[in-house]
């Protein structure tokens, strides 16, 4: 009994812990095709596309996963996400979450 | 006088900002159901900012508080807001 509770603990906690990690490395290697928009190190330098360097990786998932799922309409970033894995995307923002570029604004 | 402008464009848009600072100007804050956080605004491109409204506006892109408060804002009160967080750089 206390070995299928460690089981099921460590069947909950690994796989969650390995998914969702993203790799930086990778994330910058993956970038180079969003580079063309959004510029290199995620500040676009094409004003009506977002700068994406130092964004929430959280919000840059979310982001990511509503242009796969067509939820968030755009037909050009639809075509890039539609071939991004989850890793992908975890990857990816975690390299454009940690570039020197956007910050909270002050509340005063 | 071309200060004076300046200034008082930064001062309109800032004023017109005052209830996104709500959500958008706290660290940490969590949109929930799903759950990421906030997205950041300052030094963001201003062009950008205004399309992004227009989408939450005719629901291109599905938020329902963002939907709410952009349908309240005229075409120039979103140019003046994106001018606001994008010199907040």
């Amino acid at each position: 009994m206390r070995n299928l509770k460690k089981i099921l603990i460590i069947m909950i906690l690994i796989p969650s812990s390995l998914l969702s990690a993203g790799d930086y490395n990778s994330g910058k290697e993956k970038s180079q095709i969003c580079a063309a928009c959004h510029g290199v190190d995620g500040i676009s330098q094409i004003k009506t596309y977002p700068i994406l360097a130092g964004q929430h990786k959280n919000y840059l998932v979310h982001s990511l996963k509503g242009y796969r799922s067509g939820e968030r309409k755009n037909i050009i970033m639809k075509g890039f996400a539609e071939n991004l894995s989850d890793q992908d995307i975890e990857d990816l923002s975690v390299y454009f979450s940690m570039q020197k570029g956007l910050t909270i604004p002050p509340l005063k | 006088m071309s200060n004076n402008i300046y200034a008082d464009e930064f001062a309109i848009g800032k004023a017109k900002s005052e209830t996104c600072l709500g959500c958008h100007a706290i660290p940490g804050y969590n949109n929930v159901y799903p759950t990421y956080k906030v997205p950041k605004l300052a030094g963001q491109h201003a062009d950008y900012i205004v399309s992004a409204l227009k989408a939450y506006q005719n629901n291109e892109r599905q938020h329902p508080t963002m939907h709410a408060n952009a349908m309240g804002l005229s075409e120039q009160d979103m140019k003046d807001i994106a001018k606001y967080f994008e010199s907040l750089k």
